[in-house]
């Protein structure tokens, strides 16, 4: 017979080891973030030994990687509130309205996400390029729309549907416009559908390289981008190369905090 | 005034046709899809335009939307916001409508008080007992100060101890003098706390209408008996009838109509006890009231007035 404390014991023991496995890269880039560049490929330390946060001020003052992050930053933003803002009608549509093919459009929704973002750099590029788009942000925000819109309206749907119709109904009853319902009664009911829409659009846009390194040239350029590409005279800036690596996940881990109680539910919806 | 005039179901020809008087309370009482949650979302304006018309005070409102309508909803779900609290909540309409904010504090507090949830006006949906937030969703249908109020099924989902508290409180609330009152059920036992008048709907079709106790005595046909009846009418043949709780074992009168019959079930609840008998056929229920001890396969003699025999001679007699 099997000892049922003897057994919990032993997942928790091996939920232990997942989660060392989980953290253990991320303390290291912390702790190569810490070390000055000598210490990182001189020696081996658990503990960085004489810590500095000199890596984090080289990115605070240089321009390079300071305006990469503001670049980053403006576009996902963009790219957030854009996506938002065009799949909350959308998704109230599909959620409340039956009308000719509305099944077959929003599974064609999903397929969008189906295809690989790499599929879409040729066209993507010659079209900014030819309106006078290339190598701005709204460039790379518009592109990652094709992304997030359709994961947004997918998202936020299901948590529309889960709002009782009677309640759209009792508006009406009570005399309400359409637009009072929707924007004073209706988004603060599922403003955890948002956030957790917010968290999935931004989290896209912010780690994905392939078309942001495409569209953007120089003035426009994303940290992601600027990562994969700091080889000085010198070699690899190891420590700097940490220090914007962790602060690439300060953003996401942010979110995340915002979002942690929605996102539960989310994933019970099986919408996430 | 509320009236509807030929309002018909999708695929039925033939319509419901009904004055509902104002200052008074209609039960409409049905099985479930009969139909009774149609007609009032149909008077409520939630219907997308059923064929016939609806008349409030004379005016031909079937044209206009819900938004346009001033009708009161209650749901049988508790329907509130929840996001705002039980004060917002009941303001609502009162917003819509663009009122002064006195006037909606006046109004919000007088309804409150009567519904008695003054105390919570601070409070969120989610933070109400079922039946405290039926009471909030009735305050804002009342605070649209409409003639017509509908009430879907409202006290369904709530438990029985609070359902009967609120029902005996409805009868003083409604009773306002102006309201026209539209409440459906499948209780009949509502018809007769509630009801001024009943109006008996199947299949999307107006069966019966007239009083309570009216359409107890006269039931036009066996579906009527049935609907007004709880347990249900025991048939005697195509056009007769009797009702469980007229039924007794012992001869009252001389002229007393005999049924011998075999007990086949028994249940109680200790005030009333419930004989599932057999007679020539056909399966009844005899309602008594306390407990009785009495062997299943027994031969039972049943006793029945001539006076309380149902005979279904009314207009739609004979199905």
């Amino acid at each position: 017979m099997v000892d049922p404390v003897d057994d919990r014991r032993k997942a928790h023991w091996s939920l232990y080891v997942y989660c060392v496995y989980l953290l253990l890269p991320l303390y290291w880039l912390v702790g190569m973030a810490l070390k000055t560049n000598q210490d990182i490929v001189g020696k081996f330390e658990v503990v960085p030994g004489n810590p500095t946060l000199a890596n984090f001020a080289e990115i605070f003052t240089n321009p390079v990687w300071y305006q990469a992050f503001g670049n980053s930053l403006t576009y996902v933003t963009i790219n957030t509130i854009l996506s938002v803002a065009v799949a909350l009608p959308a998704a109230y549509a599909f959620s409340r309205y039956r009308f000719l093919g509305d099944r077959q459009l929003f599974f064609w929704l999903l397929t969008n996400r189906m295809a690989p973002p790499a599929v879409f750099l040729l066209p993507f590029f010659q079209l900014y390029s030819a309106v006078g788009l290339f190598d701005t942000s709204i460039a790379v925000a518009v592109a990652h729309c094709l992304f997030t819109v359709p994961l947004a309206v997918w998202i936020l749907e299901g948590f529309m549907s889960s709002v009782p119709r009677e309640l759209d109904e009792m508006a009406q009853v009570d005399g309400h416009s359409f637009g009072y319902f929707f924007f004073r009664l209706f988004i603060p009911v599922i403003r955890g559908g948002i956030g957790v829409t917010v968290f999935f659009c931004f989290m896209f846009s912010w780690v994905e390289l392939l078309i942001a390194r495409t569209l953007t040239a120089s003035e426009a350029k994303p940290i992601v981008v600027v990562m994969t590409r700091t080889v000085s005279a010198s070699g690899l800036d190891w420590g700097v190369l940490a220090a914007a690596g962790v602060l690439t996940i300060v953003p996401g881990l942010a979110v995340v905090w915002f979002v942690r109680r929605h996102l539960v539910r989310g994933f019970a919806m099986g919408r996430v | 005034m509320l009236e509807v005039r030929e309002l018909a179901f999708a695929g039925n020809e033939e319509g419901v046709s009904h004055r509902f008087a104002q200052g008074s309370i209609t039960v409409v009482l049905g099985r479930n899809n009969s139909g009774k949650t149609w007609l009032a979302r149909s008077i409520a304006g939630l219907e997308v335009s059923p064929p016939g018309t609806i008349w409030i005070d004379g005016q031909d409102v079937s044209a206009l939307g819900a938004r346009e309508r001033k009708v009161g909803l209650v749901y049988q779900a508790f329907v509130n916001y929840p996001t705002l609290n039980v004060y917002r909540n009941i303001a609502s309409p009162l917003i819509a409508a663009k009122r002064s904010r006195e006037v909606i504090e006046r109004t919000v507090r007088e309804l409150a008080e009567r519904l008695q949830i003054d105390a919570l006006l601070r409070r969120f949906p989610d933070e109400l007992s079922g039946g405290q937030q039926q009471r909030v969703a009735i305050a804002r249908a009342l605070a649209q100060g409409g003639k017509v109020l509908v009430m879907d099924e409202p006290l369904v989902n709530l438990d029985y101890k609070l359902r009967e508290e609120l029902e005996l409180q409805l009868r003083d609330l409604l009773s306002t003098g102006e309201l026209v009152v539209v409440y459906t059920t499948s209780d009949p036992k509502d018809a007769f706390k509630l009801g001024d008048h009943v109006l008996l709907l199947d299949d999307h079709r107006l069966l019966q209408s007239g009083a309570p106790l009216d359409v107890y005595r006269n039931p036009a046909t066996i579906t009527t008996a049935d609907l007004m009846s709880d347990p249900g009418v025991n048939v005697v043949d195509t056009d007769t009838g009797l009702r469980p709780e007229h039924i007794t074992l012992h001869r009252r009168s001389a002229s007393d109509l005999v049924f011998e019959s075999v007990l086949v079930g028994l249940e109680t609840n200790g005030s009333e006890s419930f004989l599932h008998c057999r007679w020539s056929e056909q399966d009844w229920v005899v309602k008594l009231s306390g407990m009785v001890d009495i062997a299943l396969g027994t031969g039972l003699q049943l006793f029945a007035h001539q006076a309380d025999v149902l005979r279904f001679g009314g207009a739609r007699g004979g199905d």
